[in-house]
C-alpha cells in the first residue's frame, strides 16, 4: 500500500544535503517490480525544482560471483529476477560463449531467441494488463481502491482475460522448454541443454491463436483510449534524447542476436552495429548518491547529457521495421505518431503491446520451421579467453553481461548493464517534468501523486534487476534539526 | 491461424469447465524452511493424488492468472503453511470469495481475493474453496522442514482427502 508522507525539512532527510523548504515523499511507489522511493524538493514559491526517483536496495550479484566457475553464471545471474530471468540467462550464456570462443548451433540459437520473446510477451503483459491497464481503464484521478487488477476485473473482464492469457502463453513456453515457469535452467553456455520435442512444439503451435485473439483486443483498446491522455502523453517523460537497443543485420527489430543502435532525438544514427565486447568504449557508469541504481550514458556526450532510454519505446525508434507482418503494420503506425523518433514515453505502453505481436509471430515462425527439431543444440569449449560480454534484448531494455575469468575459469570480475539503470536519468527526468506539471505547493491530490507514479510505471523499471553496487556505493546521510541546520552527517564512499 | 482469422478474444464459455476437477494450489517458498512444505505437499499428491481428477499446481505465490484454474474446477484447495497457528497444527477453512476488492495489490493474492478474481473476470467460482495450513515453526533461510512440520505431513494428506471425499459426498446428494 502506498503511503503518501509530506515531511517538513526538519525531518530526517535520507538524500544528500538539501535544502528544502519542503520534502514530499512517495514512499514506496506502487504498481512496479522491487520498491522505489520519489523524493521531490520544493523551491521557497512552492513549485517543485528537483526531483530523485530513489532504489533503496542493494543486491551484490556482481561481487558475490567472483571465484565462482564461468559456466555457473548463467544459473546464477538468472536469480537476480524473477520477471525477466530468461534475457540474464541468455546474456549471461553469451558472455560464456565468448570466454570459451564457441559460436552455437544454429538451432539452439533460434530456441534461444524463443524462448527470450515468450518471456517478453509475459512480463509485458504483466506490465501492461496488471500494473498500467488500471489507469488507462479507470483513469488517473480514480479511486486508488478500485484502480487496481480488481478494478479491471469488474469495469472490463475481457481485458484482463487477455492479459491473463498473454502471460499464460508466454510462461507456458517457458516451462515447456525449461521445464520450469521461472528460473528455467535450460540455456546454457554453449546453447541449450536439450533438444525440441514434437509434442512441445505442437503445443505451442497450438497456443498461438488464443495469443494473437488476446493482443488484437488489447491493441485495439488501447487505441480507443489513448486519445484521452493527451495530458499526460505530453508531460509524461516526454523530452528529446538518445535511445539505445539492438538491431538485427537489416536494422529491424532484434531481441536476441543483433547488434546495439544509438540514435539521437533527430533520428541521426550515432553508433551502429556495436558489438558487446566495445560497449564500454563508449558507455560509462555514474554513481548517484541518493540511489543505489547506476546512471549508464554515451561517454561521448558526457554525463547526464548522454543518458538515454531504452526498452520498447527506444526498440522501435531505432528499428526500421519490425520483420513480421503484423507488427510492420503496426509499426508503421506508430511511426506516425511523430516526425523522427516518438519521445513521449508514454508510448512505451503502446509500444510493449506492439512489442508482444512482434513475439507471436516470430514464436510461431520459429516453431513452424522443421529445422526447430534439430537435435545438434550445445556446443562445448573450457577456457579460450579471459574475457567475455553478451547482452540480449530483456523485456525493459538492453542488457549486458560482462565478466572475467582467470585460467582456471573462476570469474575474477563482473558486471552488469541493466536495461532499468539505463532509464534511470529518463525517469528522474520523467519525474520532475510530470511533478512542475502536475504538483504545485504542499498539497498533492491523489491523481496528481499517481500520475507521478504513473511516469516511472512507464519504464516498468523492474528494481530488483538494477541495484548492484558499483565500487563503494557513495551514500550520504543527513539529520536536519528544527532550525533546518545539519545535526549529523554520515558519509560512505 | 493468422491473427485476421481470429474472430474475438478469448470468452469465457472457451475455458473448460471440468466439473470433477479438484485443483491443488500449493503455495511456498522452498528456500524458507518450513514455508517450503507447500513443495512437498504438492510432490506427494502429484506422485499420489487421492482423486482421478486432481491437478496440483505449486506456486511460490497465488497471482492473477491463477484466476483462471480455479475457474475451471468443481473444487479447488489452497495449501500453505502458516506463521500464526502453532507449529505442525493442521488448520482446515472453508474460503469464500472477498466481499470486496482489495485497496491495494502489486503482485499476489489471498486465497479470497483470488475467488473474487476469478468470479470477476470468467463469471464463476469453484463450488467449494478450502485453505489447508500447516503451522510452521521456522522460516529462517534453509531448504529444511522442522521436525514437527515433517510430522504434520501425513495428517495434512489425510485432510486433503478428507475435503475431497466430503465434496463428493455433497455432490451425490
Amino acid at each position: 500500500m502506498a503511503a503518501y508522507q509530506m515531511s517538513p525539512a526538519s525531518a530526517v532527510l535520507e538524500h544528500k544535503e538539501i535544502n528544502l523548504s519542503q520534502t514530499l515523499t512517495i514512499d514506496p511507489v506502487t504498481r512496479l517490480e522491487g520498491h522505489g522511493k520519489i523524493t521531490l524538493k520544493t523551491n521557497e514559491q512552492g513549485e517543485v525544482s528537483e526531483a530523485f526517483f530513489s532504489v533503496t536496495q542493494v543486491r551484490g550479484f556482481e561481487k558475490f560471483c567472483e571465484g565462482r566457475p564461468f559456466y555457473e553464471m548463467p544459473a546464477i545471474m538468472a536469480r537476480i529476477c524473477g520477471i525477466c530471468p530468461v534475457s540474464h540467462l541468455i546474456a549471461s550464456a553469451k558472455a560464456c560463449e565468448e570466454i570459451m570462443a564457441v559460436t552455437i548451433p544454429p538451432t539452439a540459437a533460434k530456441l534461444r531467441r524463443a524462448l527470450n520473446l515468450a518471456q517478453t510477451v509475459q512480463s509485458h503483459a504483466l506490465s501492461f494488463f496488471y500494473l498500467a491497464s488500471p489507469d488507462l481503464l479507470l483513469g488517473m484521478d480514480a479511486d486508488p481502491a478500485q484502480r487496481n487488477i480488481f478494478g479491471v476485473a469488474s469495469a472490463r473482464p475481457e481485458l484482463g482475460r487477455a492479459g491473463i492469457g498473454l502471460r499464460r502463453f508466454g510462461q507456458h513456453i517457458i516451462e515447456l522448454l525449461g521445464h520450469k515457469r521461472i528460473h528455467a535452467g535450460w540455456i546454457t553456455p554453449g546453447g541449450v541443454t536439450e533438444p525440441l520435442s514434437p509434442a512441445k512444439r505442437d503445443e505451442i503451435l497450438a497456443s498461438i491463436p488464443e495469443a494473437y485473439a488476446n493482443i488484437r483486443l488489447a491493441l485495439a483498446w488501447y487505441k480507443t483510449v489513448a486519445d484521452g491522455f493527451r495530458e499526460e502523453i505530453e508531460h509524461f517523460a516526454n523530452f528529446p534524447g538518445p535511445f539505445l537497443g539492438m538491431v538485427g543485420d537489416d536494422g529491424g527489430l532484434e531481441f536476441t542476436d543483433g547488434k546495439l543502435r544509438l540514435i539521437d532525438a533527430e533520428g541521426n544514427v550515432l553508433l551502429d552495429k556495436l558489438e558487446a565486447s566495445h560497449f564500454e568504449d563508449y558507455f560509462g557508469e555514474a554513481v548517484e548518491p541518493y540511489s543505489y541504481m547506476k546512471f549508464p550514458y554515451y561517454k561521448p556526450l558526457g554525463y547526464p547529457e548522454g543518458s538515454y532510454r531504452v526498452g520498447p519505446l527506444a526498440r522501435l525508434n531505432i528499428a526500421s521495421h519490425a520483420g513480421t507482418p503484423l507488427a510492420d503494420v503496426e509499426m508503421k503506425e506508430f511511426k506516425q505518431l511523430a516526425h523522427g523518433p516518438v519521445l513521449g514515453s508514454f508510448f512505451y505502453h503502446y509500444a510493449r503491446l506492439i512489442d508482444i505481436l512482434h513475439g507471436i509471430e516470430m514464436i510461431e515462425q520459429i516453431f513452424s520451421d522443421p529445422t526447430i527439431l534439430d537435435t545438434q543444440v550445445r556446443a562445448t569449449a573450457g577456457v579460450n579467453r579471459l574475457e567475455g560480454s553478451g547482452f540480449a534484448e530483456a523485456p525493459r531494455g538492453t542488457l549486458l553481461h560482462h565478466y572475467k575469468v582467470d585460467e582456471n575459469g573462476q570469474i575474477a570480475w563482473a558486471n552488469l548493464i541493466i536495461a532499468t539503470g539505463q532509464n534511470n536519468n529518463a525517469m528522474n527526468r520523467g519525474v520532475l517534468q510530470a511533478a512542475q506539471r502536475y504538483v504545485h505547493g504542499d498539497q498533492i491530490p491523489e491523481g496528481m501523486l499517481n500520475r507521478v507514479e504513473a511516469v516511472i510505471r512507464t519504464f516498468d523499471p523492474c528494481l530488483s534487476c538494477s541495484t548492484h553496487a558499483y565500487g563503494q556505493m557513495p551514500l550520504i546521510v543527513t539529520l536536519v534539526g528544527p532550525d533546518g541546520g545539519t545535526l549529523d552527517e554520515v558519509r560512505r564512499g | 491461424m493468422r491473427f485476421a482469422e481470429v474472430s474475438g478474444p478469448l470468452l469465457i464459455e472457451d475455458i473448460a469447465l471440468d466439473p470433477r476437477a479438484i485443483q491443488i494450489l500449493a503455495c511456498g517458498n522452498t528456500l524458507r524452511g518450513d514455508d517450503g512444505v507447500g513443495s512437498r505437499i504438492a510432490a506427494l499428491l502429484e506422485a499420489s493424488p487421492p482423486s482421478e481428477g486432481m491437478r496440483v499446481t505449486f506456486t511460490a505465490q497465488l497471482l492473477p492468472e491463477h484466476a483462471e484454474l480455479v475457474s475451471a474446477a468443481d473444487q479447488v484447495i489452497f495449501f500453505d503453511c502458516s506463521a500464526l497457528t502453532p507449529a505442525g497444527t493442521i488448520s482446515v477453512l472453508p474460503v469464500e470469495p472477498a466481499a470486496n476488492s482489495p485497496t491495494s495489490f502489486t503482485h499476489y493474492l489471498d486465497p479470497a481475493m483470488l475467488l473474487r478474481l476469478a468470479q470477476d473476470l470468467y463469471g464463476r467460482t469453484p463450488a467449494g474453496a478450502t485453505l489447508i495450513t500447516i503451522g510452521g515453526e521456522s522460516f529462517e533461510m534453509n531448504e529444511e522442514l522442522s521436525s514437527s512440520v515433517t510430522a504434520a505431513i501425513p495428517e495434512a494428506l489425510d485432510a486433503v482427502r478428507l475435503v475431497c471425499t466430503a465434496r463428493e459426498h455433497e455432490k451425490h446428494q
